[in-house]
């Protein structure tokens, strides 16, 4: 079974944590906990599964982000979570070498929250104009406006 | 012989934003060697309306019509996605009519958006009858979910438990005809189009993308399909009232722009098939779950819910904190991560090739814009 070779070949990278979902609730089969700089590592051992890069965004919490990788197959299904928490100001190492298609995601990140990927090659605006200054999916983005 | 003094220059050329080939306002800047392509980079974003922004703005209930201004070919399927989530997020189980209800429009949704697609797909080629054909056919699908829903683009029809309207013995009647009468129009797209040379040679041999792309750039839909790897939602992670029925999933073998023209084709094909069980075993009962809450409040909890749309995955990912709005609100759309990968495919290949490649993707481009 998928879950359980995925269980194997993350355990030997030392995770905060690597537990079963409770699919039915949050449509997670497995979730993980990692470091920011374990996501190189933890993506090598997902792709060396056959596990491709479903989706990649964050959470702005105030006081840290929370970087949110989610992985499927496209052979037999199991939806894997992980959460990478993110101090502000940190920046995160890219795993655009490893799935080329997380280079577009990261740069939405940036984008969008302003995170920074160390070693990624093209790491500019996507979605806002060149010039925007602002990051819009921060929770402090628009507080003023909503006050006047 | 004549000497003459050329000089060899790359050049840069401006692919959009406004082209009748990208469909929408999309910029592919293209660096060129003589007529061939060296490096190609889609440049997106001219339509971003900060959807996942607004979600943190509103709560549950005014987000709806949002979900169908993303991908406004496939709204149904967006609409099903957010209300799947949020029902998972609540505990709610929707009953079974509202579920086939569900699936029947989504269908009709999906081999409309094909249907659009094939249209618009040869008319980037330069055939422009087969945009005419579709177009009738697709005015038949409109006519049916415009009774049923009240629009015929932008629908927002689905709510948390179920859905608004329950159907009438003109809308069975009128799909039964439509079954019918699509069924007898693929010959003709056949004969018209699957078999024509110009066509073929179009779409031969062009735009192969290998299984190990669909891999590391995480393509969905068609993409894969016409790769070769059968993966759907609708089998590979049922949802819904889809396990009932019986359907295939379509693939090619080689991955180029003729397998995903075919992949297409004949998933309308399918979904008719799926629309026509879901008509023949229509369950009686109600159309909304009983115990909805008014005012929604998730517990402190996420969700991640996926579905298939006609151009690939879908997924919504939600982030609930106990409040009556989202906390953040992703929304994976499938063109973003389909788009992605032309970079690859556009290298030394000529204009009139990455547009028959650009088309065959079938990005909607407010989509990736969100």
């Amino acid at each position: 079974m998928l879950k359980e070779k995925l269980k194997k070949a993350l355990a030997p990278l030392d995770l905060a944590q690597v537990a079963d979902g409770d699919y039915a609730k949050t449509g997670y089969h497995l979730e993980v906990a990692a470091r920011p700089e374990q996501m190189p590592a933890v993506a090598k051992a997902m792709r060396a599964q056959g596990c491709f890069l479903e989706s990649l965004t964050a959470v702005d919490l105030r006081e840290s982000f929370t970087l949110v990788y989610h992985f499927s197959n496209f052979h037999e299904l199991c939806r894997t979570v992980v959460h990478a928490s993110l101090a502000k100001e940190a920046e995160a190492p890219t795993i655009s070498q490893i799935y080329p298609g997380a280079d577009w995601y990261e740069r939405e990140v940036y984008d969008l929250f302003g995170i920074r990927f160390a070693g990624h090659p093209n790491l500019k605006r996507i979605l806002l104009p060149e010039d925007a200054d602002f990051h819009p999916l921060l929770k402090d983005f628009g507080a003023e406006a909503a006050n006047d | 012989m004549i000497e003459l003094d050329i000089e060899e220059k790359t050049y840069h050329l401006n692919l959009g934003p406004q082209h009748p080939s990208t469909h929408g306002v999309l910029r592919v800047l293209l660096e060129m060697q003589g007529e061939y392509i060296t490096k190609a980079e889609p440049v997106i974003g001219y339509g971003h309306r900060g959807h996942e922004h607004m979600a943190e703005n509103r709560n549950y209930h005014q987000f709806l019509p949002n979900m169908g201004r993303v991908d406004y070919l496939h709204a149904l399927a967006y609409n099903q996605g957010y209300c799947m989530a949020v029902e998972k997020l609540l505990g709610i189980t929707v009953p079974e009519r509202a579920e086939y209800l569900r699936v029947i429009l989504s269908e009709f949704n999906r081999i409309a958006s094909h249907l659009l697609w094939v249209g618009a797909y040869l008319l980037d080629l330069g055939a422009f009858t087969p945009i005419l054909y579709c177009f009738d056919d697709r005015e038949n699908i409109l006519d049916l979910l415009d009774r049923i829903t009240g629009s015929r683009l932008t629908y927002c029809f689905y709510r948390f438990g179920g859905v608004t309207k329950d159907l009438d013995d003109e809308f069975i009647a009128g799909s039964r005809a439509f079954i019918k009468r699509l069924r007898g129009r693929f010959k003709d797209y056949d004969n018209l189009v699957t078999k024509n040379v110009i066509f073929i040679n179009r779409a031969r041999g062009v735009g192969f993308i290998s299984k190990e792309q669909c891999l590391l750039y995480g393509l969905t839909g068609p993409m894969v399909r016409g790769s070769g790897i059968p993966y759907d939602i609708r089998k590979s992670e049922p949802y819904s009232a889809y396990p009932a029925f019986d359907f295939e999933i379509p693939i090619g073998d080689t991955g180029d722009v003729m397998d995903r023209y075919l992949v297409r084709l004949r998933e309308m094909g399918q979904s008719l098939r799926i629309i026509e069980q879901a008509l023949d075993k229509l369950p009686n009962g109600p159309i909304m779950a009983e115990k909805v809450p008014k005012r929604v409040k998730p517990a402190e909890s996420e969700v991640y819910q996926a579905v298939e749309t006609a151009r690939g995955e879908f997924g919504i990912y939600i982030v609930s904190q106990g409040d009556v709005k989202p906390y953040r609100i992703k929304l994976r759309v499938p063109s973003f991560g389909n788009l992605s990968v032309l970079p690859e495919l556009a290298v030394d290949t000529l204009v009139a090739d990455l547009v028959a490649i650009l088309g065959s993707m079938d990005v909607v481009i407010p989509e990736i814009d969100r």
